[in-house]
Parts: structure tokens; sequence; C-alpha cells
């Protein structure tokens, strides 16, 4: 990729929901920090023109499946595919083989992303040991050794004896806590959300209480503690409808939401099309709005993918034995574009904050902004370019997309991290 | 004439139209009457090769294909999952790449997991006949179903037709419900709560939980095999309570038209959702069924093969 | 517009109808005492309403009333897999009568090939034994793939390759007539 040490972008409209600005302005970078555009002695300027430049989009939960699972995707090729998504900074979930409930898994992850890694990778820890659920992982050497917030995603402590005291041992080192947020008796052999399209298609369901009742458990504890507590991939209106009145009271509780929640419903699977199958699951029209409208009204201030890579061996299987869970960085944006700003719920300004002022704000990050000394993170977006997207293009090691031959209208220009375009589009 | 039956696959009823379900139960009918007729056999299908792999085991549904592909003249091949390598941890996909592979034509499939026959149909060139997958769908028992209704009463348009029983785990009582609908019959679905969910409503089959209001006006009543294992499941007391709510036997019964039909996909509880002298009673057509249920397979197996 | 060309009227297919059924009479002599059961067997489709005409046209002629049956062929083709996905309906088979001992006359409005006489013969077949099989057909196109000619015929006429023979009935088609029409590179008729 292009290494530029001065420069300036020009003709682009400027999108920085922190700062409060949307306008077309000129934006400075010098040795990887965003500078003042006239402090630039003979920069080499770039035309954006047509394009809209963010801060670079953070992505909170990214499964790289390094180390363990590489079949599915490395810590390479997965940040390659953030960055042709248009993400500059990715928080790496912690259910690696080993999982991440130790210094030394942590250590290797940096070690790994520091020689391979296209974009920012930020490490995140166990909440419990081997992520069972059982004992607290040990936390302080976690955050010593470099995590920016803890989660057990995939599963979810069950004992709330358990989770109230790891709830209060972060609070004491700083870390947020990122919870997938279910039930497990509830949610069972369920494999697709339970509602009229399980009862016709004769499978078994994950009813929406399997996520409601941990999301209200998490409130509780959020409130009790007064910690940051996050619920990732919400997915039910009455979820939503609970966040908004905990974040009312202004208890510390923030949610995310995955663009596949936000397009796509259950009646998908009637297709049993295993690329339709994650978990939380696809949901009913009305949950599907309801999500909508939680990120309208800012009751839901994050989106992130849940980039989930499996091999097709993994994946191409009958419906009930396949792994949940689908790749998402490179459809990201496209899908946010379509369907939320296109259609005019949300403006840009709103949508961009999902990607940048939000997470910077949940991790503690001094990112999601265009504020001169910062990191040159910068997220190009083409708004209006409409293409149709094939899966074969991807840079992620899997296939597991239920995208593929969608129409979308906008998507990824370029991607710069630290001054460096990582990603150019037009140059592939 | 011809028609173009382009499908080589069977793989629910929900895909078929009400003009290819008639269609399927016509070509049944001349097929019957091969199954009546002294030499039971044409040589439709011969030098055909056709696979049943009977992942979930069956012996009524896998006794039915095996015949109707013999009175067909084909060359039949018996797999059950228990010895095939599905045990050894080859997946399902490789296992029917193989079968491929050794030129058959034709896979009747019965398999656990909804949606099997959906994933191997998309990969491989035999036709793929559904024998049953999971809960989800049955549809040659659904065609032979409707054959046996239009046998008895020339059109299923405005038939009231009751399925009673254990409808969420049914893969009949799906299939059935779309093959009635699309002929326009009036679904009913009676059960207990637990095992009869509201959300069929939504497709317009009346849910009840009450038999007797499930037989006044039925033309038809479809009772369905209760397992053991949902009373374990906790789905329901007894199966002595189950009866007294739900089995049809001469008290219920009273409350039929008399020209009304029983049915039931088999194997019958014997008093438990239906009493015996219901079962060989005049009403029953049980029987007439498994002979339906010849003659439909026949039909789709030489409307499949002719598609390939 | 049609390329639909009439190339025999009704007076024509009567005096066919009425000279097949006067050679059967001679060959069988229904109705006399030691005759066996005569059957008038109409492949479908177009046979059908042929073989009906003929039992009509004997009875009148001798006073005699045969049997009458239809053949569907349809299980017992040798093209399957070369029509193209083009499935041909099953229609009704129905012999409501016993063909053992009988003597069959199959009746067919066309004989080009010959195949669908081969199919008939196989299927009659496994419905029993008859004491012999006749062959009648109102248009002989002479394409024979089989070695298998008709008894009795009411024309003979090559016609082109690419023209279809199509023998109408008034009550299945409206009237009576047996035309000559262009196929179209799919097979399946213009006009």
């Amino acid at each position: 990729m292009n290494t530029r040490d001065h420069y300036i972008l020009t003709g682009a409209r400027v999108v920085d929901p922190a700062r409060g600005i949307d306008e077309v302005m000129d934006i400075g970078v010098a040795n990887g920090i965003i500078v003042e555009p006239s402090s630039i002695r003979k920069p080499e300027k770039i035309d954006l023109s047509g394009n809209i430049i963010a801060p670079g989009f953070i992505d909170i939960h990214v499964h790289l499946r390094q180390p363990g699972n590489t079949g599915a995707e490395t810590i390479a090729t997965g940040t390659m595919a953030a960055a042709a998504g248009g993400f500059t900074s990715i928080l790496a979930m912690p259910n690696t083989n080993p999982c991440c409930d130790s210094a030394g898994t942590i250590e290797l992850i940096k070690r790994e992303s520091e020689r391979n890694a296209k974009v920012r990778v930020y490490p995140c820890g166990c909440l419990s040991k081997n992520s069972d659920g059982k004992e607290m992982a040990g936390i302080g050497s976690l955050k010593n050794a470099g995590v920016v917030a803890l989660s057990d995603d995939g599963r979810c402590i069950q004992n709330n004896e358990l989770m109230r005291h790891v709830v209060a041992y972060a609070k004491s080192f700083d870390l947020p806590i990122l919870d997938h947020c279910e039930e497990e008796s509830l949610k069972g052999d369920g494999v697709m959300h339970e509602g009229k399209w399980s009862v016709l298609l004769g499978m078994l369901g994950i009813p929406s209480a399997a996520e409601e009742l941990i999301i209200q458990r998490n409130i509780i504890f959020s409130r009790m503690f007064d910690w940051k507590i996050h619920m990732q991939h919400i997915s039910t209106r009455e979820s939503v409808e609970m966040m908004r009145r905990a974040r009312a009271r202004g208890i510390k509780v923030t949610a995310e939401a995955t663009p596949h929640h936000i397009a796509l419903t259950d009646e998908n699977i009637k297709k049993f099309d295993t690329n339709y199958k994650m978990n939380p699951p696809l949901r009913s029209e009305d949950d599907r709005q309801a999500v909508i409208k939680g990120l309208k009204d800012g009751t839901i201030s994050i989106i992130a993918t849940d980039h989930a890579p499996h091999t097709m061996t993994a994946k191409e299987v009958e419906f009930d034995y396949a792994p949940f869970g689908i790749i998402g960085l490179e459809t990201a944006i496209p899908v946010c574009l379509t369907e939320l700003y296109h259609s005019g719920i949300l403006s840009m300004s709103e949508l961009v904050s999902k990607f940048t002022v939000g997470p910077a704000t949940l991790l503690g990050l001094n990112a999601g902004t265009l504020e001169p000394g910062t990191n040159a993170d910068i997220t190009v977006i083409n708004p209006d370019e409409e293409f149709v997207y094939d899966v074969n293009t991807s840079f992620s090691k899997s296939r597991n997309t239920p995208f593929h031959g969608t129409k979308f209208k906008g998507r990824a220009e370029a991607t710069i991290v630290g001054g460096n375009f990582v990603y150019r589009r037009k140059e592939q | 004439m011809s028609i173009s039956w382009t499908q080589k696959d069977l793989l629910e009823i929900y895909d078929l139209t009400a003009a290819e379900i008639e269609l399927i139960l016509d070509t049944a009918e001349e097929f019957k009457k091969v199954c009546l007729r002294n030499v039971k056999k044409v040589p439709a299908l011969r030098g055909k090769t056709v696979v049943n792999f009977f992942i979930e085991p069956s012996t009524r549904t896998r006794v039915s294909f095996e015949l109707a592909e013999q009175r067909l003249s084909a060359d039949i091949i018996n797999m059950s999952g228990s010895v095939s390598s599905l045990t050894k941890g080859e997946t399902l996909l490789d296992t029917v790449k193989n079968i491929e592979a050794l030129q058959a034509d034709i896979i009747v499939m019965r398999h656990s997991a909804p949606g099997a026959h959906m994933l191997i149909a998309k990969h491989i060139k035999c036709g793929v006949i559904n024998a049953g997958d999971g809960s989800h769908g049955h549809p040659t028992q659904a065609l032979l179903d409707v054959f046996t209704i239009r046998e008895k009463f020339g059109s299923l348009k405005g038939l009231n037709v009751s399925i009673i029983g254990d409808i969420l785990h049914s893969r009949v009582a799906r299939s059935d419900m779309w093959a009635l609908l699309k002929l326009g019959a009036n679904v009913t679905f009676a059960g207990p709560a637990t095992l009869c969910p509201r959300e069929f409503e939504e497709v317009g089959v009346r849910v009840c939980h009450n038999l007797k209001d499930a037989l006044v006006d039925a033309d038809v009543v479809n009772l369905l095999r209760i397992q053991h294992e949902r009373q374990a499941d906790g789905f329901f007391p007894s199966t002595g309570e189950y009866s007294q709510f739900f089995g049809l036997n001469r008290d219920s019964a009273q409350f039929l038209k008399p020209d009304a039909l029983v049915m039931h996909p088999g194997p019958i509880n014997r008093d438990i959702e239906l009493s015996s002298a219901i079962a060989d009673g005049p009403q029953s057509v049980i029987l007439e069924q498994v002979s339906n249920g010849m003659a439909v397979r026949m039909a789709v197996l030489f409307l499949t093969a002719g598609a390939l | 517009m049609t390329n639909k060309t009439l190339i025999f009227d009704k007076s024509r297919m009567d005096e066919a109808l009425t000279q097949i059924s006067a050679e059967i009479i001679s060959e069988f002599k229904p109705g006399t005492k030691s005759a066996k059961p005569l059957a008038l067997l109409g492949i479908q489709r177009q046979g059908v309403p042929f073989a009906h005409r003929l039992r009509a046209k004997i009875l009148e002629l001798s006073g005699f009333q045969s049997l009458e049956g239809v053949l569907d062929i349809n299980m017992y083709r040798d093209d399957y897999s070369l029509r193209k996905k083009k499935l041909p309906i099953i229609r009704e088979t129905d012999i409501p009568f016993n063909i053992d001992d009988c003597n069959v006359i199959i009746a067919d409005d066309v004989l080009a090939s010959g195949r669908s006489v081969r199919a008939a013969l196989d299927a009659l077949t496994d419905y029993g034994r008859p004491r012999l099989i006749r062959l009648a057909i109102m248009v002989d196109r002479c394409r024979y793939e089989f070695p298998i000619r008709a008894d009795y015929v009411g024309f003979v006429h090559k016609a082109p390759v690419d023209k279809k023979i199509l023998v109408e009935f008034e009550e299945s088609e409206g009237a009576d007539g047996i035309y000559e029409m262009l196929w179209d590179k799919a097979g399946v008729f213009k006009g």
C-alpha cells in the first residue's frame, strides 16, 4: 500500500459527529497524525471529491480465529477484510483456542498483530477461565497484558453470584464488560428464533426471553456497581425497550446491533441456508423494526459486525448441525448505508457515530474523531455507488455470508491507518 | 400433449402449485390401477438406479418406497444411517456425492434434520425425494393423504379437515397443512395447548384445544400418533389424560358426521389416540392410505425420473 | 393463420372407417357361435375416438357390439430420457374385461415409427394373454423404425418429416378431418 508522509485529503464531505462537523473541508495528515492542513508544507493533494471522510471506523465485535482456528481466518486475513470494509480498528473477541484468559495468549495476539495486521487490533480478555462461567479469569493480569475490554463472547456467565463479582472486579481495573446475553436453559438446542417461522418449519427455537432475561440481569448489576456493561448484538423488541428505560435512568449500559439484524429476518430460514444461522438468531420483522428504532433514538449507540468466519466444510451441513455465525466486515458499510442512510432513517452523522463515537467512548479509546492531534485513522466512503456484492472478492478466508448477490448502494472507498492507505478500492 | 414436470426433486409441498399437486394425483390414479392388476409392474424406471437412504430409520415408508421402485422396474440400493460412513464422521454432502458417483439417478432420503434435502439437492444431479426431514415435512405422506380424500370426495375445495394430536412435532401435520390449503380445504389443528401452537393461525389454520370443536363439522379427521417421549418431556401429564381429552373413540366419535373419513398416518397407538373400534370401523380409510401411498410414490418417482 | 392443411375430409374418413370395419367383420365374423370375444382397444389419445368409431361402425354393419377399452402406453415408453424434460401425461387406462383369449384389435390414429405400438404390445401382455392382436391404423406414414406393420389401414400417406399428421374427430376436436401441419424446431405445433 502507499506510504505517504504528508498529504491533504481534499474535496470530500467530512463527517465527524464527535465535533459536530458535517461539511466539505480538507483534512491534513502528517507522520501518521491528523494535522491542520495549513501546517503542511508542500503537501501532496489527494482529491476525494464525491466521497465522505469519517473518523476511522471501529468494529468492537470481530472473531479473528487466531490462535486455534486459522482454517477459517487469521489475524492477517481478518484484518485485511476489516481494511476492505473500511475499519481502522477492531476488538478481537477472546473465544480463540486457547481463549484469551491468560496474558500469554494476549501476547501472542499482540505480537502476531504487530507483524501481520492491516489495521489496529485491540485485544479483549475473557471474563471467566476458559469462558466456562465457573471461575473468574485473571482480569488484573489481562489488563497488564493490554486488553481494553472483557467478554466471554460465545458463552455467557449463568451464575449470578460469579457475575456480580466479575462486574465489581472489572470496574476496579477500568475494563468495560461486553456480554453475549443468553440464558442457556432457554436457548437449549434452539437453532433459530422461536416464533411463527420456527413453528412453520418444525425447528427448535431460541425464545427472545433467553436474551431479555440476561439483559435485565446485566442492567441490574450495572446499576448496582455503577459500571459499564455493554450488551452485544441485541436483537429483540423487549431488549431495546429495557435498554431505553435503563439508559433514561442514567445506568451505564450500552448496546450494539449487527448489520444482519438490521437487514434480515427469520423468514429467510425457510431456505435452510446456513448463511442465515447465527446467534442471536435473526428475529421477526417486528423485532427488526424495534432495533432500527433503537438505533434512531440512540438507545443503541454502536453497530458491530460479529464477524464470525467458518470454513465451508463447517457450514455446508444440515442446518441443525451448522455452527452459528457469518462474516460481516466487508458488508457492514454497504448494508448500513442501504438500510439506514438511503432509506432516510439515520443521517450520515448519526450513522457514522455508531461506528466511531459509540465504540470509542465505550472502550475509552482516543479515537473516533478527526480532531487534529489524533491518529490519522480515516474511513473514506463512497455513499452512492451501486454494486452487487460478490463474496468471492472477499479478503476473508471464509465465505459464509447471506449477502452474496445482494445489491447495495454505498461502500468503503479507502481506509487509512496511521496515515497509511491500507485499502484503496480502485487499486483492487 | 406433454407437460413439463421439470423438477428433479420433491423437497416440500410448500414449493408445489395446486396444479402440480393435481398432476401428481392424476398420475397416481393410473399407477394405482397397475397395483391392482395381475402384473403389478411397468418398465417405466427400467435401468434407473434408486438409492433409499434412510438415515432416520423407518419401516413403513421405506417398504412403501422400495415396493414402488420395484414396481417401476428400477434397481434399488438401501442404505441406513447406522451402517453408512456418517458414523465415521463423513459429512452428509460427501456421502451423497459418493452415491452420485455410483451413477444413482434418484435418492430417497429420510433425515432427522430439517432442510437436509434442500442442502443435498443443491449439490448433486440426482433427483432427491424427501421421505421425511425432522419435524419439517413429509411430502409423499401429504400427497397420499390428499389423494385418499380426493378419491372419496372428488374435490378438496371447501372440505373441513381436522388434524389432531402432537402438531408441534409433526412433519405430517405441516405437509398436510400446505397441501390442503393449496387445494382449498379448511384446515383445523387440534391438540393439547402445549403441542398445538397458535402460530399456525397466521397461515389460515384454525387452532383449537378442544376435541369436540374439531370434530363437529369435519369431513375428514386425521389422527396423529402421540409419542410417549413427549410425556417424559413434560408436554402432557399422561397418555390416559391425552386419550380422555383428545382420543377418538366411540364417545367422541358421536360428534363426527356419518360420512366423515377417519385417517391416520400410522403406526397407530390403539386406544390412545384412536380406539380399535373406530380404526377398524366403516369410516376408517387407514388401510387405503397405505395402498394409495404406493401409487403416489410410484407417481412421484416416475415424474422425478422424467425430469432428470 | 395456420399451417394446417386438410388432406382427407370427413367423407373420405367415413369411407376408411367403413372399409376397415368390413375387413374386421370379414376376418372375425363376430356374433357367430364359434367367435371368440372381439375387443377394440384405443391407444391414448387419438386412438380412443378412432376405436370408438370402429366399434360403432362394426355395430352398424354387423349388428354386433364388440368390447371396448382404452390404453395409455406412457409407462412403457423407451424415450423418457430423450424428451428434454417434457414428460408425457399419463392418461386413463381402462380395460373393463378380461383380455385372456380375446381377439384384440389395437387402434391408433397414426403409425409412424412403430414404437408406440411396441409399447402397447408390452402393456397389453402385462394385462393378460390375448388370443391374438391385430393393429388398425387410420394413417400409415411409412416411417418404420421397428418391424411393426398395420393389419388394417385407412390411408397410406408419406408426409414429409417436418410435418405432423393430425387425425381429428367431431366428438373430441369438433369436426372430422385429417390434416398435415408443420412441426417447429422444438417439436411443438406451429399454428
